[in-house]
């Protein structure tokens, strides 16, 4: 699992690529424990390759969208495989999360 | 297949599985379905059942039949009520940790049964094949 960070018109958009799991978690979480420390207010988190998350995935990406949210901070979710996006639908974390369809999309409605 | 309560043998136990699965041609989606159930049910039984005792062994058997997917997951723990895991798509209940494992075991498996003492999972999800695939004759 790689994340490749870019800034683009003053959002951070964070490229991950590989499976959000069990294994892989703790270092997502590390990864945005700082981003959440240093007060980042607009990110992105393109999923285009993530080819898989579990429910430790789900629970990380919960535990990051509530530290950004404590100070104001937003997340959006860009580029889903249709395989991930159902696992959002049956948890019901659609509600929970922004989700929209393409990185441009979530960058227009951020900037 | 036997496995010790160590969270790096999850994927090493469904990579298994998910050889015999392409080996047969099995489509792409339920193989991503199958996994996920394989990898959240081995990780309750591994934290949950089996408290990451790593002395303690899941069990896992599984076979391929008649387009027919079976699989049993065992711990050696206490067991646990399936029907008392919190509803995690409840409003109150989305922040929180619990519950989406045994959920999507739920929605992604055509069947799903726990023994009595709640320490083994029994799941099946029927087979449709990759158009493609070659049979003999």
């Amino acid at each position: 699992m790689q994340i490749k960070q870019e800034e683009k018109n003053g959002i951070l958009v964070c490229y991950v690529t590989g499976e959000v799991d069990i294994n892989t978690s703790p270092e997502i979480k590390k990864v945005f424990d700082k981003l959440i420390g240093a007060k980042e207010k607009k990110i992105i988190l393109n999923f285009k390759d993530v080819s898989y998350v579990d429910s430790s995935g789900l629970a990380t990406l919960v535990e990051i969208l509530k530290g950004l949210r404590s100070y104001g901070g937003k997340l959006k979710l860009s580029n889903l495989s249709t395989k991930v996006k159902n696992l959002f639908e049956i948890t019901k974390l659609e509600k929970l999360f922004d989700i929209v369809l393409e990185e441009e999309d979530a960058v227009k409605a951020l900037s | 297949m036997q496995i010790p309560s160590d969270i790096t043998y999850i994927r090493k136990a469904s990579r298994e599985v998910e050889n015999l699965l392409r080996s047969n041609n099995v489509d792409d989606s339920l193989i991503f379905d199958i996994r996920l159930s394989i990898e959240e049910a081995i990780k309750n039984a591994i934290i949950h059942g089996n408290k990451k005792n790593r002395k303690l062994p899941v069990y896992i058997s599984y076979s391929l039949k008649d387009n027919k997917f079976n699989i049993e997951i065992e711990d050696k723990g206490s067991g646990f009520n399936p029907g008392k895991v919190q509803d995690p798509t409840c409003n109150e209940n989305l922040r929180k940790k619990g519950g989406r494992g045994v959920l999507l075991i739920q929605k992604l498996m055509d069947e799903v049964k726990y023994n009595d003492r709640g320490n083994k999972v029994s799941m099946v999800k029927y087979i449709k094949k990759n158009k493609g695939g070659c049979d003999a004759n």
